[in-house]
């Protein structure tokens, strides 16, 4: 079996270690021990996600990634889920833009059943896969839709926001759960073409954490995995370089059955895995994540003209990451009042930068975040995968809270000024259909936290 | 198929491995203690957690909220974070955001939980807030105010979500109208605006003091003088005496009947079915814990086989029991309940299904292989479930707000191994008799009423 150099920890690591190697047939593999509780984490990443999918087949992925828990081979009907669950283990799958993961954890002598279980379908999930699972997952994906987004108050907002940020024809402009026409649409041959097209031993990283034996768990990967065939029918996804910055302020208007209006904005940012991304990313948490940052201070504690206001940043490597503002409305304030203050609020921010407590304050925040997602054997195992799918260096999830470390409040203020205007953000604005004193008769139905 | 065959014959298959011997692991056992000031510490050091979770549990149950203030708990427990008496609201989030830290408070029937998260370098400076906002809040008037009114903008935001609006419906059916359950936790609109600053004064005296509460620590503690660190912190907090208070019995009224709260254009239903059962100190509970995991825990349970799997009338089905409240006496309760959403056209025939499920389950019982299965997930996963620092502290809190023992979840992982298909199956069947279900349905009344009348599965009112 050909093996990969063994790492030794680096510098702010904390300690952790990973080692790669590589199958005969492409499969990339990383281990990384751990053994204060007796669990392992198995990981597998393939290298598609919804970037990948064609006109008239939106959310084929995550469809598709439905079908994998449908039987292969040697697992009938729902033992994959059975057989992990049996053995003590939790398990599950998630497609996003750029990847399709699938994890276990497992007690860690039960850690060689989930190997036995992903090479079975890695290999063989076409002997199995039939129009009965087909159909049944195509009507539970249209389910999760309606559960998830479209039978909850602003639930389709994400997806207007990329489809705004990203232009029609982008890989990004539509999100992973795909349209109702579209899941209607996909037929078991399309579901077979993309198995074959995307499911291969060296289109995915398998990473394996915990209480581990780094040897013996190599040698169950080469005995289930090795003998899975390699192929190279993979297309590339399309380009989805973008400009760096829109060059206009794009506008949607929603007339809603929601209970608030709603500010919502998309910001185009840095690719992640670079150093500007870390900035952009410590920009957004000085202005708009937790209880001290300056939008919630602004319109929440001084204006109080919102319920809730905060930023999220959405990680992308292969188009512009997205900064996602989201500002509820208090009582029966107005949405330019909101705009207004928040524009001030970028200005200044471009303009001063960050404080040195405000950068203290955000680089901490951020590195517990980080602690929380190494301090569990998934947790890492996912991050090991990310690394080396996406960047092709799992080491680099080790050394990550490093960079955002790193990085300056200069380069903070740099990115914000680039990035955090008015003419690099796709708007989106809810109104209410009835305005918000309307429901003022219906005191009886509100309010519940149970 | 042929050619995916074609494809097969170059993997080499393998027969299904079989498991290496279990490595021994153990819920861990708390070290109980107190301080000087009647604080009651729960201490459990877990290697390698290098984010410390602290749970702070004040008996400040929401039966204690004056008449009419409902939800004054709960503006007292967020107000503790935004001020003191050394320092302002936006310095006290700012203070504790340097160290890293996230700190949340929230008021449920038991009492207030505080609860904390810090990387355990700065656990110092991060639990000398909390102590700080448990022992000097500022009360401030005018943030009082902020709440109050970011309170009343959250509740129609409530009303819009179906599960929230289910929720809210099934406790108003299920309890008397004079119990504090029958009515949302953080109050109404109503109740919220008649809370102020003296008001939250007045519950935050009356309740909050060291000798009501109990601190559980849980995380890496290696080099941390955890006594002196608390002596520091929490050490300086002082109050009277407490008395426990005595708990309100709890009702329910589950005749069976269906209440469908109108919404109308919704593309799926909301259905929460329930009533209330025992709660942990009940022997029944291991039984029922795994007869409930058989009927709906998952996706390859009895429910979701046939209404996910089968059918996929939903993203999935799931059954469970909460405790609501426990006062070691015997007399507290647990909400046993289906929840789940199912697309608005098949909303009669998912509710036929999983009426026939239910029967199905009561005349001919659990099989074994069920059984084995359940008790292999329920104990099997534990080690992976209490991974982390604060998993392990939000057991032990809430061992210690339902008045358990601090062995009760070790002790638990021991009785469902020895539980049989026998009693887990009458434990399920009684706790989800087909007539005494109250099913709140959020959905299209127009499209959902008749069909779900159709069914016969009690009378069917319509509340808008």
């Amino acid at each position: 079996m050909p093996m990969g150099h063994t790492a030794t920890a680096e510098a702010g690591s904390g300690g952790l270690t990973a080692t790669e190697h590589r199958l005969a047939n492409g499969l990339r593999v990383v281990l990384s021990e751990d053994h204060l509780t007796p669990v392992a984490a198995v990981c597998l990443w393939y290298d598609v996600g919804s970037r990948h999918e064609v006109e008239g087949r939106t959310g084929l992925a995550h469809l598709f990634e439905h079908l994998m828990f449908q039987g292969s081979k040697q697992v009938h009907g729902n033992g994959h889920f059975e057989l992990v669950q049996g053995a003590g283990g939790s398990l599950n799958g998630t497609t996003s833009f750029e990847r399709t993961n699938y994890f276990e954890t497992m007690p860690t002598h039960q850690l060689e059943l989930a190997l036995w279980l992903e090479a079975d379908r890695m290999g063989s999930l076409l002997a199995a896969l039939d129009d009965e699972s087909m159909e049944n997952q195509r009507d539970v994906v249209k389910n999760e839709r309606r559960q998830r987004y479209d039978n909850v108050p602003y639930g389709t907002a994400f997806e207007k926001l990329t489809a705004l940020a990203y232009p029609e024809g982008h890989p990004y402009h539509h999100t992973p759960i795909g349209s109702m026409a579209d899941l209607d649409a996909a037929t078991l041959e399309d579901a077979r073409t993309f198995f074959r097209t995307y499911y291969a031993p060296n289109n995915a990283v398998l990473s394996v954490v915990g209480d581990i034996d780094p040897e013996q768990t190599l040698a169950w990967v080469e005995k289930y995995f090795g003998s899975i065939p390699g192929h190279d029918g993979k297309p590339a996804p399309r380009d989805g370089g973008l400009p760096e910055v829109i060059g206009e302020q794009l506008r949607e208007v929603v007339v809603e059955d929601v209970p608030a209006r709603a500010l919502m904005a998309a910001y185009r940012l840095p690719e992640d895995g670079t150093r500007a991304c870390d900035a952009a990313d410590l920009a957004l948490t000085v202005l708009g994540g937790g209880e001290s940052s300056r939008l919630h201070n602004r319109l929440v504690r001084r204006d109080r003209t919102a319920v809730a206001a905060g930023f999220g940043l959405l990680r992308l490597a292969g188009a512009p990451s997205l900064g996602w503002l989201d500002v509820k409305t208090s009582g029966g304030v107005e949405v330019p009042a909101i705009e207004a203050a928040v524009d001030e609020e970028l200005a200044r921010f471009a303009a001063e930068g960050p404080t040195a407590e405000e950068m203290e304050r955000a680089q901490a925040q951020l590195e517990r975040e980080w602690l929380d997602r190494l301090g569990t054997v998934a947790g890492r195992a996912d991050e090991l995968c990310r690394f080396a799918v996406l960047f092709g260096d799992p080491q680099l999830a080790l050394t990550a809270v490093d960079r955002v470390l790193a990085v300056t409040a200069d380069e903070v203020r740099e990115v914000a000024a680039a990035r955090l205007r008015p003419d690099n953000r796709a708007v989106l604005v809810y109104e209410p259909v009835e305005g918000p004193e309307a429901d003022e008769n219906s005191d009886e139905e509100e309010g519940a936290d149970q | 198929m042929t050619d995916a065959a074609v494809s097969l014959t170059s993997m080499e298959f393998h027969p299904q491995p079989q498991p290496g011997a279990a490595r021994p692991w153990a819920f861990p056992a708390p070290e109980r203690g107190a301080l000087d000031n009647g604080l009651t510490v729960l201490r459990c050091h877990r290697p390698g957690q290098q984010v410390v979770a602290v749970e702070i549990f004040v008996d400040a149950p929401l039966d204690a909220e004056p008449e009419g203030l409902d939800g004054v708990a709960t503006i007292m427990a967020r107000a503790l974070s935004e001020g003191t008496t050394e320092r302002g609201a936006e310095e006290f989030a700012a203070e504790l955001e340097r160290c890293g830290a996230t700190l949340d408070a929230h008021a449920d029937h038991p009492g207030v939980r505080v609860s904390l998260e810090v990387p355990v370098s700065r656990l110092r400076k991060a639990l000398g807030l909390v102590a700080e906002a448990l022992i000097s809040p500022a009360f401030d008037a005018d943030e009082v105010k902020r709440l109050v009114d970011n309170r009343l903008d959250e509740i129609p935001h409530e009303a819009a979500n179906p599960s929230r609006r289910a929720a809210k419906q099934l406790y108003k059916e299920l309890f008397p109208a004079t119990a504090r359950m029958s009515r949302p936790r953080q109050g109404t609109k109503e109740t919220v605006e008649a809370i102020d600053a003296e008001a939250v004064r007045a519950f935050y005296d009356a309740h909050v003091r060291p000798a009501a509460a109990t601190a559980v620590v849980v995380g890496d503690l290696t080099g941390v003088d955890l006594d002196e660190v608390l002596a520091e912190t929490l050490g300086g907090w002082t109050g009277k005496p407490a008395a426990p208070r005595p708990m309100p019995p709890i009702t329910a009224d589950d005749t069976g009947r269906v209440v469908i709260v109108d919404r109308p254009g919704a593309v799926q239903t909301q259905l929460l079915i329930g009533r209330i059962g025992p709660d942990r100190h009940d022997a029944v509970w291991a039984a029922q814990v795994l007869g409930v995991y058989c009927l709906g825990g998952t996706l390859t349970s009895r429910l979701d086989a046939v209404l996910r799997e089968e059918k996929g009338y939903t993203y999935g089905v799931r059954a469970f029991g909460q405790v609501l409240r426990s006062d070691g006496e015997g007399h507290g309760a647990s909400m046993l309940a289906i929840s789940g959403s199912i697309d608005t056209p098949n909303t009669g025939p998912a509710l036929d299904d999983l009426w026939k499920v239910l029967r199905t389950l009561a005349e001919g019982g659990l099989t074994d292989a069920e059984r084995d299965i359940a008790v292999q997930n329920l104990v099997g996963v534990a080690p992976l479930k209490y991974e982390t620092a604060a998993s392990v502290a939000a057991t032990l809190s809430d061992q210690v707000e339902q008045h358990l023992p601090d062995d009760y979840q070790a002790r638990l992982y021991a009785r469902l191994a020895e539980t049989g298909t026998v009693e887990a199956t009458a434990a399920v069947v009684s706790a989800f008799p087909v007539d005494r279900l109250v099913t709140v349905l959020v959905g299209d009344a127009a499209q959902i009423e008749e069909p779900v009348r159709a069914l016969g599965i009690g009378e069917v009112t319509v509340v808008s």
